[in-house]
């Protein structure tokens, strides 16, 4: 019966849906067409956004419907009139492919309007951003990794801000065409240009590097993020350390040397890997963290920095300790630089706490890379709680890793959580099967309407209560 | 295997709509999430109709003509009492009910329960009598020394009848100001606040066209009114202490508790389905340690079990503690205080089903017959 949902009014709103929810990406969007067959559950997330391009889509939708109707009909009745098998055994297959055609027939349009339309526009943009980096004066700043950016992003922007004019890239814009629209808007009297590297596939780092003409690189990290279009790590660590082809000969380059893909690519003897211990002369003490942020002091030769930023987390310090060398380095003082890190927020989904009915929740819920989570899990285990409660879906795109990332998940967990709240999905017996080796003895509690559960928190929930929410797999993951 | 909870809300009460929010909020929704139960909402309407359907577990039912319409159209309700409860084909496992006042709270619904021979949430017949008459609860708490503001009751009858000497006895024993209530009213309906022989006067024939039995009691003075809920049956878990906020006339009344947001007076509030109050009271140490205990003592004096709320008076110069009042369905379970005392609205729900099952358990393990050659003299 399932099937028969293609023919349902639902059908085009769930074709558009699944063409927005996968970003116009046509091999995700094909992907999961392939293996829907109730298509009056695709939605669970959220609803279709209209926007005026779905609009379009959505007229040539019912456009090409009408038209496949309007062919059988027609079919059908000269059919009948010309007593024609075959006209009536068309009109039957057309009505068999008519879901089909549909589906497939949306794409069309998308391919057209991006080869006609979308990439020469994209192609002049992306020149245009070309001559204005070559022409800007800024101190620009590129950040690469397939993890932290955006958080070593803000962390500078907001120190930086305290003494010099700054831009950076924003939200996730960090692909050709994202960072020449932000090159786009530059008005010319900036200082500095934080600019965030998106890395895909090989080449891409080199590609945006060369757009942008970084002088100065930082690397966050690097684990399995993308592994399924990078196939190898190997592939991936040459592609993030493209910006050290770029950059690193004739200028610097910060290296998170926590993160042990970029720790085995780099030598000792270089001064600039950072840790929760300090980088480039630079000596961390006195670090703790708690749900009110995390200090620290930095010190280098005669210049001390009390750090506190409301950032949650130790593995923080490391970026954070970087942002002080990059601002004392290009001019700032050591109280423009204190003052900078007081502002440092946590930033939207990462790390966040607030409060509900007296628990704390952790909102990590755009975190999604193996390293996020340890840092969260270490996080919650050192929170003193009534009920330290872990809710994850696991994460996504972690290749042939895929069991061994997750089992991990369940190990750390089992030591951090006394409850564990899993999204049911395709990686849920993994991180049961980590909780079962590492002989948890807490609940395990698997739901199956993470919509229901997420907006439904307040009745789990109570006073003395830490809730650490990581990663969200939208609708297109299983 | 689910269990099936049969929630009975509504009901031939002032506080009908109330019950409503506690069933659909506190109750079903909670029992819901934990994947363990199937609900069988059993809606009492304003006239005493029972309905059941699935369309009552959406409050968009209840805010238009569309609750009229369903109780109109549904056919009435079968019950059976074949060696277990049955409501329409579904055979019910535990009664969760979330009614306030009259033909809910009151014992009658629990008497019906009883009958049924199911477990139910909350506590049993006997102590939902003596907790929805605020003259019986006195006495029982005057019984064991438990500390009451001074008071006196009267019938209906003795009111309309003749309402001046009703007025002259309570002038002769009490002092202004004073509060009248009817005794079997929650939801604060019918209460008035009085100072003179006039208010009185008035007091008393309001509070006689809602309820057969009126108390009229001394207020306490240097107050502060504290609420405690409680869940348990012999090993007892207190919430925390309580402070409804109040202005003007010193009177948390229907309105202010549930329309107008509470007694608002600034500050950092706790914003509960009561309105706004302390959360735990700002109340000495000492006097928020006595709270709990006669709290407590109430609770079990009148054989309370599952969960109430006890409301108490204090006279802040003397650091007296009185007791005032029990509810033994609070509306909205209370939600909000537990969570602040750490107990989720999961929890809460689950910790009640339990209590519930477990003095179902002690009860069958009584004997409630015995063999006797009675009938053979006949």
């Amino acid at each position: 019966m399932k099937y028969f949902t293609r023919y349902l009014s639902v059908y085009p709103t769930a074709l558009l849906y699944m063409l927005q929810d996968t970003e116009y990406r046509l091999d995700r969007y094909a992907k999961w067409f392939l293996r829907t067959n109730d298509f009056t559950k695709v939605m669970k997330r959220r609803s279709l956004e209209v926007t005026p391009k779905i609009k379009l889509l959505r007229m040539v939708l019912w456009g090409l419907w009408a038209l496949i109707i309007l062919a059988v009909a027609v079919l059908v009745i000269i059919g009948y009139t010309s007593q024609s098998f075959m006209l009536g055994l068309i009109a039957i297959l057309l009505v068999v492919l008519l879901p089909y055609i549909l589906a497939f027939g949306i794409i069309v349009p998308l391919l057209v309007g991006a080869f006609v339309i979308q990439k020469p526009r994209e192609r002049a943009m992306i020149e245009r951003a070309r001559a204005i980096f070559k022409d800007s004066k800024a101190t620009r700043i590129a950040i690469a990794g397939s993890f932290g950016k955006t958080t070593m992003k803000e962390i500078l922007r907001t120190v930086l801000a305290e003494g010099k004019i700054v831009a950076a890239t924003p939200g996730n814009m960090n692909t050709a065409i994202g960072i020449s629209r932000f090159a786009s808007r530059l008005i010319g009297d900036e200082e500095v240009l934080i600019i965030e590297l998106g890395e895909e596939h090989v080449g891409d780092v080199k590609l945006l590097s060369e757009l942008s003409r970084p002088t100065m690189g930082v690397i966050t990290g690097i684990n399995e993020a993308h592994l399924i279009s990078f196939k190898t790590l190997d592939k991936t660590v040459s592609t993030v350390f493209e910006l050290v082809d770029y950059v690193g000969k004739k200028a610097i380059v910060y290296k998170n040397g926590e993160s042990q893909l970029v720790r085995d690519n780099v030598t000792s003897e270089d001064a600039y890997v950072f840790t929760q211990k300090g980088v480039n002369g630079w000596k961390v003490t006195k670090s703790h963290t708690s749900l009110d942020g995390t200090h620290f002091t930095a010190t280098k030769g005669s210049t001390t920095i009390n750090a506190h930023t409301h950032l949650l987390g130790l593995h923080t310090i490391g970026m954070t300790v970087t942002a002080i060398a990059i601002a004392h380095d290009l001019g700032l003082s050591a109280k423009q630089i204190e003052a900078g890190l007081q502002n440092v927020e946590p930033f939207e989904h990462r790390m966040q706490p607030r409060k509900l009915h007296g628990a704390w929740i952790i909102d990590d819920t755009y975190n999604g890379n193996s390293q996020g989570v340890q840092a969260g899990l270490e996080l919650l285990a050192s929170l003193s709680a009534k009920r330290r409660i872990y809710v994850t879906p696991g994460l996504v795109e972690q290749g042939s890793s895929t069991q061994d990332v997750h089992e991990l998940i369940g190990q750390q967990a089992a030591e951090s959580a006394d409850i564990v709240v899993l999204m049911q999905n395709s990686v849920t017996d993994y991180i049961v099967q980590g909780l079962s080796d590492s002989d948890f003895k807490g609940e395990i509690m698997i739901i199956d309407n993470p919509l229901e559960f997420y907006t439904n928190l307040d009745q789990f929930v109570a006073a003395g209560d830490v809730v650490l929410m990581q990663n969200d797999w939208t609708d297109n993951y299983k | 295997m689910k269990k099936t909870v049969a929630v009975f809300f509504g009901g031939r009460s002032p506080e009908h709509d109330i019950s409503i929010i506690t069933a659909l909020s506190s109750v079903i929704k909670p029992l819901l999430l934990t994947k363990k139960y199937d609900i069988v909402p059993v809606y009492i309407t304003k006239t005493g109709k029972w309905v059941s359907d699935a369309k009552l577990l959406d409050i968009k039912t209840y805010q238009g003509h569309m609750i009229d319409d369903l109780t109109k159209k549904s056919k009435p309700l079968a019950v059976n009492f074949d060696g277990g409860f049955s409501i329409g084909k579904k055979r019910i496992d535990i009664a969760f009910p979330a009614m306030h006042g009259a033909y809910g709270e009151d014992g009658s619904l629990m008497g019906l329960l009883r009958m049924a021979g199911i477990p139910f949430v909350g506590s049993d017949m006997d102590a939902s009598v003596i907790a929805m008459d605020k003259v019986l609860t006195k006495q029982v708490a005057s019984a064991n020394a438990i500390p009451t503001s001074k008071y006196v009751f009267f019938a209906r009858t003795d009111i309309t009848e003749n309402v001046r000497a009703v007025v002259a006895k309570v002038e002769k024993s009490l002092t202004y100001p004073l509060f009248v209530k009817p005794a079997h009213l929650g939801s604060s309906i019918g209460i008035s606040k009085v100072k003179n022989t006039l208010e009185l006067t008035n007091a008393l024939e309001v509070a006689a066209y809602y309820d057969e039995k009126i108390i009229v009691e001394e207020a306490v003075p240097n107050l502060i009114e504290v609420t405690v809920p409680i869940i348990g049956n012999s090993i007892l878990t207190p919430a925390l202490v309580e402070q409804p906020l109040t202005i003007g006339d010193n009177l948390f009344d229907f309105d202010k508790k549930y329309l107008s947001g509470g007694g608002k007076k600034g500050g950092a509030k706790q914003s509960g389905s009561q309105g706004y109050s302390e959360l735990p009271a700002k109340i000495p140490s000492q006097l928020y340690e006595k709270s709990l205990s006669v709290a407590e003592s109430v609770y079990k004096v009148i054989g309370a079990t599952g969960i109430a709320r006890i409301d108490l008076l204090i006279d802040e110069k003397k650091g007296e503690v009185y007791f005032n009042e029990v509810n033994p369905l609070p509306g909205s379970l209370y939600a909000h205080n537990w969570r602040a005392s750490g107990i989720s609205g999961i929890e809460l729900v689950e910790k009640l089903i339990g209590y519930a099952e477990e003095r179902f358990e002690e009860k069958n393990k009584l004997t409630s017959t015995f063999d006797s050659s009675f009938l053979q003299q006949f």
